[in-house]
């Protein structure tokens, strides 16, 4: 009784272990592959030189020495900062981002909490992030770190709500809001992912979460040419490398999403019988990588917007759209249930 | 015609269209140079390090004319000189402040006997704060180092001076 | 003893008394804090508590929807005010006349509540201490019947009146200004190469044009 308690923690907490150290390790090799795919796309090499024993391993092992380097570097505390926030900042930005992976099905049953309102939990995780960004700029102590939090904020919430429109669509026609759920009514081929008749829905939830992320080309909260870094421009060391994990972690978290809702998840673009028709947590991988891939497309070819451009896209353009579009989900579940999410 | 244009835009064409050109870029060959494996060839007037030349028969070349120092725009070149023991005219002291060097040339130009050069040496460094200054011994190694190089190098370089 | 000290009941009634605890504290905090962020960061802490509590009564939906309507959103603008303002942090004062009619006020809400409540919720609370669900119960689909088949009227009037706050909030904040120059960005984004530049195309000059002969 007392041990089969005990066993139950324990295991939740290696679980937890299991999915967290993993992410950190992606995120270490994405700020690698975005140093390299954005080189590339630019015509050039990107980090080719740190190894590991004298090779080279075009330079695999550089994500490890910028970790060295950051946490040895010194935490400097700006003068009349409030230090108790200003370390407490990108510990929320990590810890929210880290918290939405609880509901994450990596593949059939393979999820660590199975909840019944796993969308609005991670709707609700997402939006704390923001508290991480709000927080560090005004904790700083200084007016661009302000700046660039006041920016990020009013970026953040209004593109919440496209981005909690889209999976209003995503929920009407799965009919639920369990993800495990969400994907199973995408099972059988390509054709009956969610990507098709949400098509704008779709396009609009991974704008949003590239903007939510705070990822070129809306990343004004940073705005490294006009107020310098934004937020953290404070921010040097450990705390620095948190709020790069956080960033990391949530544009992971965004894509993974992307795939759960609208990618089918697990599941296979082929039907049949086949090898390759099977649902396999590979399947997840590769399209969550192929929209880490598009993330870091975007911040090699588009400019950044300006922030009324950006005020517009979210507010004009994708929040009409998004209601018009559920107006036809809605629509066609009623009348023709068989069409979306057999 | 508005509508054509709103429906364009919402195509995302244009955007597509920039990702296209990323993409054909990501698989494009790269023109980067590997720096420390791969250099790029360097012009026989390439003016680096500073040495002073010897004629072949170990003779140093100086005579203490101070045209170098005279024209060295940085003020870069000191050289004290006196009488050898066989009459002479030699350099006691010559030396060069590689913090003050400009890396102009002027010196190699002025030089009646071509004694003092800038070799194709751009990779140095110094592990002192006092080790700025090359003094005539030092000068003279750099030169016995690289004499072939700095000696081919003039001789291709002869019919265009 | 140890059965009960290890059993869900008393873990669940340990978190009750956990987050009442630091609900409480953090509600006082919010009123008694000097700087007006710490009551708001304060405040936040409060909507987190009141969300685990409604999570121990099995109303996750709702917890869920606390956080990110009341976290996620509307203290973000409160912050977002909040710092936007230049707030004088105000010395330590006594006892001032507001705090006296407040705390009086304060006294006689608390006797109307206990008269009123005190009274009704014997009867109606469960006399077991947790609310219990079957498993797979859906909290969701139990929120969804009563809003929209039970008390669909009500909650679309609510809305309609919400709808119209909104417009008329809008309304009253929309107003033209004609003294700086604001830029469109709809009439930017639609800006085409040839409305701005007029490429010309000419024969390459020859001949020197010093003298003007050709």
């Amino acid at each position: 009784m007392i041990w089969d308690q005990i066993w139950m923690v324990i295991w939740t907490l290696l679980k937890i272990v299991a999915i967290v150290l993993p992410l950190i390790i992606v995120v270490a090799y994405l700020t690698y592959a975005e140093r390299r795919v954005i080189g590339f796309m630019q015509g050039r090499m990107g980090p080719n030189r740190v190894g590991l024993f004298g090779f080279k391993l075009w330079g695999l092992a550089q994500p490890f020495a910028d970790t060295v380097k950051l946490l040895l570097k010194e935490i400097i505390f700006p003068a009349n900062a409030n230090k108790f926030l200003f370390l407490m900042a990108p510990v929320i930005t990590l810890a929210t981002a880290f918290a939405a992976w609880a509901v994450v099905p990596f593949a059939d049953g393979l999820v660590l909490a199975d909840i019944n309102a796993g969308l609005v939990y991670i709707l609700a995780m997402t939006s704390l992030g923001v508290y991480g960004v709000i927080i560090a700029g005004w904790a700083s102590n200084s007016k661009y770190a302000l700046l660039g939090a006041l920016r990020s904020a009013a970026q953040i919430v209004s593109y919440e709500i496209a981005m909690g429109f889209a999976l209003v669509g995503v929920l009407i026609a799965a009919g639920s809001l369990n993800l495990t759920t969400i994907v199973h009514a995408q099972s059988g081929g390509i054709f009956s992912w969610f990507f098709i008749p949400l098509l704008p829905l779709f396009v609009i939830y991974f704008i949003s979460g590239v903007a939510e992320t705070n990822r070129a080309p809306f990343d004004v909260a940073e705005g490294e040419s006009e107020i310098v870094a934004g937020f953290h421009v404070e921010y040097s060391g450990a705390a620095f490398a948190l709020f790069f994990l956080g960033e990391y972690a949530n544009m992971i978290m965004i894509s993974s999403l992307t795939a759960i809702m609208f990618m089918g998840g697990w599941y296979s673009p082929f039907s049949g019988d086949s090898w390759i028709a099977q649902p396999s947590i590979l399947w997840f991988f590769m399209k969550t990588g192929f929209f880490l891939l598009l993330y870091l497309w975007f911040r090699a070819t588009f400019p950044r917007y300006r922030y009324d451009q950006i005020m517009r896209l979210g507010w004009k353009i994708f929040i009409p759209i998004c209601i018009a579009w559920i107006m036809v989900v809605a629509t066609v579940k009623v009348y023709r249930p068989d069409w979306i999410g057999g | 015609m508005k509508i054509f244009r709103y429906l364009k835009s919402l195509t995302l064409a244009e955007l597509l269209k920039g990702m296209t050109v990323t993409g054909k870029y990501f698989f494009k060959r790269k023109f980067t140079i590997r720096y420390p494996e791969e250099k790029t060839p360097k012009s026989d007037r390439f003016r680096g390090l500073h040495a002073l030349r010897r004629y072949d028969n170990g003779e140093e070349r100086c005579i203490a004319c101070k045209l170098c120092e005279a024209v060295c725009p940085a003020l870069a070149i000191s050289i004290d000189s006196e009488m050898r023991e066989d009459g002479s005219r030699r350099t006691t002291k010559y030396e060069i402040d590689l913090f003050k060097c400009i890396y102009c040339g002027f010196c190699e130009e002025s030089c009646p006997v071509d004694s003092i050069v800038l070799t194709d040496i751009h990779e140095f460094h110094f592990e002192g704060k006092d080790k700025n200054v090359l003094d005539k011994q030092q000068l003279l190694a750099i030169g016995d180092m690289r004499e072939k190089d700095v000696a081919t190098a003039r001789k291709n370089d002869a019919e265009y001076r | 003893m140890i059965e009960y000290l290890i059993s869900a009941e008393f873990y669940q009634i340990m978190l009750f008394w956990l987050y009442s605890t630091i609900l409480i504290g953090a509600a006082l905090a919010v009123v008694t804090m000097r700087n007006s962020i710490y009551s708001a960061l304060f405040l936040i802490l409060c909507f987190f508590s009141a969300a685990a509590l409604w999570m121990l009564l099995e109303a996750e939906f709702l917890a869920l929807t606390l956080v990110l309507v009341y976290v996620g959103a509307v203290m973000v603008l409160f912050l977002f005010v909040i710092m936007m303002l230049d707030i004088k942090i105000k010395p330590k004062s006594g006892m001032s006349n507001y705090t006296k009619v407040g705390l009086l006020v304060a006294l006689l809400m608390g006797i109307e509540m206990v008269m009123l409540l005190g009274k009704k919720l014997v009867g109606v609370l469960p006399q077991d201490d947790l609310v219990k669900h079957v498993q797979g119960h859906s909290n969701v689909k139990e929120v969804a019947t009563s809003l929209y088949m039970k008390y669909t009227l009500p909650f679309e009037l609510a809305s309609v009146v919400l709808l119209v706050a909104i417009i008329a909030a809008i309304l009253l904040t929309l107003r033209r200004r004609d003294d700086y120059n604001i830029v469109n960005p709809e009439s930017q984004v639609h800006v085409k190469a040839k409305d701005r530049m007029r490429v010309v195309k000419m024969d390459a000059e020859r001949g020197n044009y010093i003298g003007g002969e050709e």
